[in-house]
């Protein structure tokens, strides 16, 4: 309990360090005594109950209209109480979107999570959900960190920006993290955007449960035909098990395990020579 | 023997598929876990391989186990309902396991196909193989792999997930499972490829699968399919072998008596498919690769059965042309050092 209620507050401190002047964009909120928590992305729900609802907190999201998209593509309103939205599965596991959308004069705005919720098997693929065009413009993980592989710190995630449906080329993207980081990216001819995720955590501790996942988030903006479009994509990153991962260790104890297996080998063939 | 005819052949080009389907997949079916088969498949498709095509029904069921069932027992909320996704998953790995039954192991599985290969190399190689184990080594090993279903792959989730002991025993078998290091390092990832020191248990854990993928590098070569034999999958495909449609099937003679060639080719020494009277011998260390119907000598004793249509018929001209094929491929054997008996 002490150890969620110190990743609970890590995760508020994290988070707030970036939503001041970030557009309006979801995430995870902190536990709070009587409500659900969100679980991370990656790996089943990242550990939340199979029955329990999650929180997530859309920053920003004054008037916006919010929804949860099912992977059939269901749609579902939401009804955010302070800018905190109760979760729950509908019927089906596997990812969802969170999506929220606000237009104002020319300017329209958007942002979108996607969140694993347990559940019967969905039996369609999130590949529909992911490549469903949910907003104008819309950053589309290529592919989603899932299940039993995460955003890391110091590794590469690649993205495509997307404009009704189609790839934008030379679109720009920030990126900040909960961690003070920030840069600035262009699309490639394709809308790609591969983005290095910094190596910002303050490591201490060794294994996953020591260190907890911070926020990064992702705006792209466009303008056409004088009206505006801002979009976000957040999601939560890990810091690299590199530091108490040895691959160099590994590859010594197979090493080990090849010379063992040799001195079985040999032990038998003797043994049976001497029959 | 021409190719297309060789049973063997055959399955090791299908075993080749099979392996680059399931390690490079997602090329054709997409990343996420909805677009794969199953999410149950009955064979060591690997869910830490990011290019993977299936997850191996092992996964879902320990994590079940011990996220949900262990976890409600341990906080005193469990219902009847919270087996439902276990039973699931077990209802999605039995469509597929009565398709194919335990060919799922000598047809599909990638580590299996990987130990074949290895076995390959070290024949050409020239390696003094040991092609059959003695029968009291078998018999020992033989409880290995319901000993690596039931600890590893049901209690000790279980008993992580209420919390008895650590969350390292919260998947034990992926932890020391040489297919995710195979498959991973295969889809060119090296992150599963580790020694973990944030904890003594996951040291511990972490030196096991690097040892154990190091020594089935070098046992296969000298040994037919080494990890195969204690694989909880093949306890779990034995508990289950009776509603498979793939079938074994033997017609006792008396020439079987003094025979014996069918248990000699079994990559898994499984003799009382030679000493068994009955008509089914499909054992619970098969792996249905069909060897034992390729090299039986006798019209119609041995055979391979879809439900009741003969894919495999025992045949003494196939015999005959398979042997000659297998002495071609062995090439000469290299003599092993003779020691002097006084």
């Amino acid at each position: 309990m002490k150890a969620r209620l110190l990743m609970g507050a890590t995760l508020v401190v994290a988070l707030f360090s970036f939503t001041a002047e970030a557009s309006m964009h979801w995430v995870p909120a902190p536990a709070v005594k009587g409500h659900g928590h969100a679980g991370h992305g990656g790996g089943h729900g990242g550990g939340n109950s199979r029955h329990a609802g999650e929180t997530y907190l859309l920053h920003g999201g004054e008037g916006a209209e919010t929804q949860l998209m099912s992977p059939h593509l269901a749609v579902k309103a939401l009804q955010p109480e302070q800018g905190r939205v109760s979760v729950k599965a509908m019927g089906t596991g596997n990812y969802h979107a969170l999506v929220a959308k606000r237009s104002a004069g020319e300017l329209h705005e958007s942002a979108i999570r996607y969140i694993y919720m347990n559940g019967k098997p969905s039996g369609v693929s999130p590949s529909l959900l992911i490549g469903h065009e949910k907003s104008a413009l819309e950053i589309e993980p290529a592919p989603l960190a899932r299940e039993h592989w995460r955003y890391y710190s110091g590794t590469d995630a690649v993205f495509v920006i997307r404009y009704r449906g189609e790839p934008l080329a030379g679109a720009s993207m920030s990126m900040t993290t909960g961690n003070g980081s920030s840069a600035e990216f262009t699309a490639d001819a394709t809308g790609r955007v591969t983005v290095p995720l910094p190596q910002d955590f303050t490591y201490e501790k060794p294994g996953r449960a020591a260190n907890p996942p911070a926020e990064f988030l992702l705006t792209a903006r466009h303008g056409d035909d004088g009206q505006r479009f801002i979009t976000t994509f957040s999601y939560d990153y890990h810091i690299n098990p590199q530091h108490w991962q040895s691959t160099e260790l590994g590859l010594a104890m197979v090493g080990g395990g090849m010379l063992l297996g040799g001195f079985m080998t040999l032990r038998k063939r003797r043994r049976k020579e001497k029959k | 023997m021409p190719v297309w005819k060789n049973l063997s052949v055959i399955r090791k080009v299908v075993q080749l598929l099979a392996f680059l389907f399931l390690v490079y997949g997602s090329v054709f079916v997409g990343f996420y876990s909805a677009d794969k088969i199953s999410g149950a498949f009955p064979a060591l498709a690997c869910a830490y391989d990011a290019k993977t095509a299936d997850y191996c029904v092992l996964i879902p069921l320990q994590h079940q186990l011990g996220h949900g069932v262990g976890r409600a027992i341990g906080a005193g909320t469990f219902a009847l309902s919270m087996l439902l996704p276990v039973l699931t998953t077990l209802a999605t790995f039995l469509l597929l396991f009565v398709l194919l039954n335990k060919a799922f192991c000598g047809w599909l599985c990638p580590l299996g196909f990987f130990q074949e290969v290895l076995g390959m190399i070290g024949q050409k190689l020239r390696l003094n193989r040991t092609e059959s184990l003695d029968e009291k080594v078998v018999d020992r090993i033989r409880p290995a792999k319901w000993l690596m279903l039931g600890l590893l792959v049901i209690l000790f989730p279980l008993a992580s997930g209420i919390g008895f002991v650590g969350h390292e025993l919260g998947d034990p078998f992926c932890k020391i499972c040489p297919s995710r290091i195979l498959t991973s390092l295969a889809a060119g990832q090296l992150n599963q490829l580790y020694i973990d020191t944030s904890s003594t248990g996951y040291m511990i854990l972490s030196i096991i699968a690097d040892t154990l993928f190091g020594l089935i590098l070098v046992l296969s070569l000298t040994m037919r399919q080494p990890f195969c034999r204690i694989c909880p999958m093949l306890a779990m495909h034995a508990i289950f072998k009776k509603i498979g449609l793939v079938r074994l099937v033997k017609n006792y003679t008396p020439r079987c008596d003094k025979c014996g060639l069918c248990a000699k080719a079994c990559p898994m020494d499984i003799r009382e498919i030679h000493t068994s009277k009955e008509k089914d011998i499909l054992m619970p260390d098969c792996t249905l690769c069909g060897r034992c119907v390729e090299f039986c000598p006798d019209k119609g004793v041995m055979a391979m059965k879809y439900a009741v249509i003969p894919i495999k018929v025992s045949d003494p001209q196939y015999f005959k042309e398979r042997n000659r094929a297998q002495k071609q491929w062995e090439g000469k054997q290299k003599p092993s050092r003779r020691v002097k008996k006084d």
